[in-house]
């Protein structure tokens, strides 16, 4: 049945998977990372019709405000030149990387796809996707990993300045 | 999005754009995590616990790969800004000093 | 009193008791009571092991003939699975023989060593080995079992070799040694194989044996005459073996190569081993193993046809020798053939009948040819002698009487000499025999003629060496100018150096003949030879005895045949008697007569142009029978170099291409895999990746092949 919610959905996805290949075809590696942004939008956006709006807005702050900046200072800093794509010898691995990708993607798909096909009530929920829920659920049951998390990111850090002490 | 991800980091030899498309798997997992929490919701006999928490663990999963991928992000680029003050040229291939 | 019978461990422990007193304290002794003491320690063993060796034989002889038999059991030895081989003596008329002759004999002839080695400085080590000897040999005759006889075998062959390059330090004495030893071996195997044989064939016959001893003589015979009698390919089979094995120790065609080279040991070693004992093995074993044979037709014509010719084949070959010692080995070899026409035609004891009268002339022969050598400086050549009657009469005589007693001479009906009748049983049974027939032809019959023939040649040359040696009024030693020269390389020409040849260090160089305390002077032409000492004559005196009358006794009334019967006489062949309307004693004399008729002839004015040092007076059959018609240097050659041919070649295409290359394509394959392998842990970044992609992608979709049935 195709629904309005259906018909964004598709668009939606379009433009993502649209994207995520413009990731890897690009040969200039700032046109792979705008792709990159490109598609953390849509996901975004995806998100937003799951109910997850906690997590959308983290996805756009967090993905493509932190981490998407992050590469484009890299880039623009290493001054990453295009690929030279055309100097590789016919590579098998790339033949061979497609090939597996495609079967990958039509085994995980033949189990997903008709199980995604029930899916098709979208009824009003409570609080799922608020912050507070998340907030509630987050410091309760999942109090330990979110600790841990909090750990690594501090092992983050502390690597990031390592890393980046020497020299500069 | 996962597959192209994948195949993505397996052709590209700029270690930024494997970067980049690592990113795109893991997204493409965290919305795939979604989908399936949000979808545990959607029976409309009633929502039991074990759904609703189901549901929550999604979302819970989808914040921890998040925090995950952004640290990881972080000391990742630290990385190969640190590979490429040594050495200024920028290709996989080239990092083979794990050879065994 | 059978108790008494158990002094046969005496017999063989005596002389090993010498040999491991010798061994262990040989020098010591001689430097504690001098070399005199020493010799009475030595021969002891031997005399004593004579005295009750007579004891055992009287006692022997006094019990029925149906008792002669009596074994000795000792402790087991090999017991396994119902094998039983325990160490076991078998007194019986055949060992006890055997005993006689060895200890008596080799009695003698340990007295004659006392005197003929008295010169060399490894005297204790001489009658150690000659001690081992006379126990290996004894066990070789008394032993009841097969095992026990190759032990003794095997004995008597290392001895064998530890004699004969007595003096090693000469290269072509230790090569003498290694030959005998080596072809002795190839004797070896065919017994070997034909000891297996043999117990194939016992166990065929499923008779049961109390106490598992299925080798033992004394249980063998019914078990073997049973399958025999079913299994007449196996019975030749093991015959045949047996054969190879004896005709090895034996020196039969073509095995005999190892007993000229022989000569080279010390002269009363070839008296003892290669005249009287050793070769002497090869008879025993057949008398022993004499039922195998008699069931065999074609084993029968075969062990007569080979005797035959080797007896034809060294005859001729004798004539070329101017070597006195390698005539009297071809001498020897010659008639071994006859003992074995012997035992092909049936009479088993007829072949024994010919060991003990060859025993005594033989011994003799070589003894008294000793005390020439002694006496002439150690020149050995035939050519160097002449008219020696005048310097050494004992010597002589005994020498007359070895001769007459080996020409076979004697007067039908009336008496004659030991060979005499020795010589008659065998060839009468030869001649008489109807069994051994193959193809038509009856080769004892054929045998039997060729063996007259080679009486009147054994009557030919054996007259030709002595009258070169003792006769002719020429003494040729007062011919030579300086020394002689050895014209072949072969022949044992022993010249003595002038001058020392040990360095202080006690090691002697290796060109000197042999070492001798005493450095003589060569033979020169003022040479005076002068008789031997009593030591060496007083045996020569013994055996000469023993020739004159020693075959009349033992063929008066058939006294040997009646005696061996129990263990030799045969059952299926005819085993003797005289072949109906022919005068084979007048004929047999008749050719020793004219033989020695001949052979005065020809030699009586002394040695003749045609046989002097100038090698180009040869005659030319003469010169090949010197050389034994090419037989030895082409079977060397064929076993060197065809051995080298084929160690070469298996070397080649079994070790290089099979071998090596199996393990070196191995290794190549495994270098190959590690290679392509290693390909995995190359530090490419995006194979890894690859890698990973694809491993998810397998086992997802083994995962789902799995899920879908």
């Amino acid at each position: 049945m195709i629904t309005p919610e259906f018909v964004l959905f598709g668009i939606l996805a379009a433009v993502g998977v649209a994207a995520s290949v413009g990731v890897v075809a690009f040969n200039s590696a700032i046109r792979s990372a705008l792709c990159l942004v490109l598609n953390f939008f849509v996901l975004a956006v995806l998100y937003f019709t799951l109910n997850a709006q906690f997590l959308g807005i983290t996805q756009v702050v967090v993905y493509t405000g932190a981490i998407m900046v992050l590469f484009l200072f890299v880039i623009m800093l290493l001054n990453i030149g295009a690929e030279h794509f055309l100097n590789e010898k016919f590579d098998y691995k790339r033949i061979v990387g497609l090939a597996a990708g495609v079967l990958l993607f039509l085994m995980v798909g033949s189990q997903l796809l008709p199980a995604l096909q029930s899916f098709n009530h979208v009824s009003a929920l409570g609080d799922y996707g608020t912050p507070q829920a998340i907030g509630h659920t987050l410091f309760t049951e999942y109090v330990i990993p979110f600790e841990c998390i909090s750990v690594l990111l501090l092992v983050g850090v502390v690597g990031s300045i390592l890393l980046a002490k020497r020299k500069m | 999005m996962f597959t192209v991800g994948a195949v993505g980091v397996v052709i590209r030899r700029n270690p930024v754009v494997v970067f980049m498309c690592i990113e795109l798997m893991l997204n493409a997992v965290n919305l795939t995590f979604l989908t399936f929490a949000r979808y545990q919701l959607v029976n409309p006999t009633g929502t039991d616990i074990a759904a609703q928490r189901s549901a929550m663990a999604g979302q819970m999963m989808v914040i921890f790969v998040m925090a995950v991928a952004a640290a990881e992000v972080a000391v990742g680029l630290g990385i190969i800004m640190t590979i490429f003050r040594a050495r200024h040229e920028v290709d996989v291939d080239d990092l083979n000093l794990l050879r065994g | 009193m059978t108790d008494n019978f158990q002094l046969v461990w005496a017999i063989i422990g005596l002389p090993l008791l010498g040999f491991v007193l010798l061994t262990l304290a040989g020098s010591a002794i001689e430097k504690a009571i001098g070399r005199r003491g020493l010799s009475i320690i030595a021969v002891l063993p031997i005399l004593l092991s004579l005295a009750i060796s007579c004891l055992l034989t009287q006692k022997l002889a006094g019990l029925a003939v149906a008792d002669r038999i009596h074994v000795v059991q000792g402790a087991p030895w090999l017991s396994v699975m119902g094998l039983n081989v325990p160490f076991e003596w078998s007194i019986d008329p055949l060992s006890m023989t055997m005993c006689l002759i060895i200890t008596g004999v080799g009695s003698l002839i340990f007295i004659y060593s006392t005197g003929y080695m008295n010169e060399e400085r490894e005297y204790a080590r001489f009658f150690t080995y000659m001690n081992l000897f006379a126990a290996a040999m004894l066990v070789l005759v008394l032993g009841n079992n097969l095992p026990l006889l190759f032990v003794g075998w095997e004995g008597v062959g290392l001895c064998s070799y530890l004699l004969i390059g007595f003096w090693y330090t000469d290269l072509e004495n230790a090569k003498a040694a290694n030959k005998a030893f080596i072809v002795n071996r190839i004797g070896d195997w065919g017994l070997t194989l034909g000891i297996f044989t043999t117990m194939v064939l016992i166990l065929g016959s499923y008779q049961p044996v109390a106490d598992g001893r299925i080798l033992s003589f004394d249980t063998m015979q019914a078990a073997i005459r049973i399958s025999s009698m079913s299994h007449p390919a196996w019975t030749t089979a093991a015959a045949l073996l047996l054969f190879i094995g004896a005709a090895g120790k034996s020196a039969q065609f073509p095995l005999y190569v190892w007993l000229p080279d022989a000569m080279a040991g010390p002269t009363p070693v070839s008296a003892l081993i290669h005249a009287a004992t050793m070769v002497t093995s090869g008879v025993v074993l057949l008398n022993r193993m004499h039922y195998v044979f008699e069931v065999s037709q074609v084993a029968s014509a075969i062990v007569c046809g080979i005797g035959a010719f080797t007896a034809l084949f060294a005859a001729v070959v004798a004539f070329g020798q101017t070597d006195i010692k390698k005539v009297l080995a071809y001498s020897t070899v010659s008639q071994l053939g006859y003992m074995f026409i012997g035992c092909g035609a049936g009479a088993y004891w007829a072949g024994m009948f010919h060991v003990v009268t060859h025993a005594f002339f033989k011994a003799l022969l070589f003894m008294g040819a000793g005390a020439v050598i002694h006496a002439m400086s150690h020149n050995q050549d035939l050519r160097n002698y002449g008219n020696l009657r005048k310097y050494m009469p004992i010597t002589t005589a005994t020498m007359v009487i070895a001769w007459l007693a080996i020409c076979a001479i004697g007067i039908p009906g009336v008496g004659g000499f030991a060979g005499f009748y020795s010589k008659e049983a065998i060839l009468g049974a030869a001649l008489a025999n109807v069994d051994t027939t193959v193809n038509g032809l009856n080769v004892a019959v054929a045998a039997g003629w060729i063996g007259i023939v080679v009486a009147a040649l054994t009557a030919a040359y054996m007259t030709r060496l002595m009258w070169l040696t003792f006769f002719g009024g020429e003494e040729r030693w007062k011919q030579i100018a300086g020394e002689p020269e050895a014209h072949e390389s072969h022949e044992m020409v022993i010249v003595t150096p002038t001058e020392e040849v040990s360095d202080p260090n006690g090691f002697f160089l290796a060109t000197a003949p042999h070492v001798e305390e005493i450095h003589e002077h060569a033979l020169s032409s003022d040479h005076v030879p002068k008789e031997v000492p009593a030591s060496m004559w007083a045996p020569l005196a013994v055996l000469a005895l023993l020739s004159l009358g020693g075959g009349y006794v033992l063929a008066n009334h058939d006294l040997l045949q009646n005696w061996l019967a129990p263990v030799s006489q045969a059952q299926y062949l005819s085993g003797g008697g005289e072949p109906e309307g022919l005068p084979l004693g007048w004929i047999s004399v008749g050719a020793a007569v004219l033989g020695i008729a001949v052979g005065i002839l020809y030699y009586r004015k002394g040695l003749p142009k045609s046989e002097g040092f100038d090698d180009s007076k040869w005659s030319h059959l003469r010169l090949l029978a010197r050389r034994q018609f090419g037989f030895d240097h082409g079977l060397n050659e064929a076993a060197i170099d065809g051995g080298g041919l084929l160690a070469n070649g298996l070397w080649h295409g079994v070790e290089v291409h099979v071998v090596d290359g199996l393990v070196n394509g191995i290794a190549g394959i495994a270098a190959i895999l590690g290679k392509d392998l290693s390909q995995v842990t190359k530090g490419y970044v995006r194979a890894y990746a690859l890698v990973m992609l694809l491993g998810g992608v397998a086992i997802l979709g083994i995962m789902f092949l799995a899920g879908a049935r």
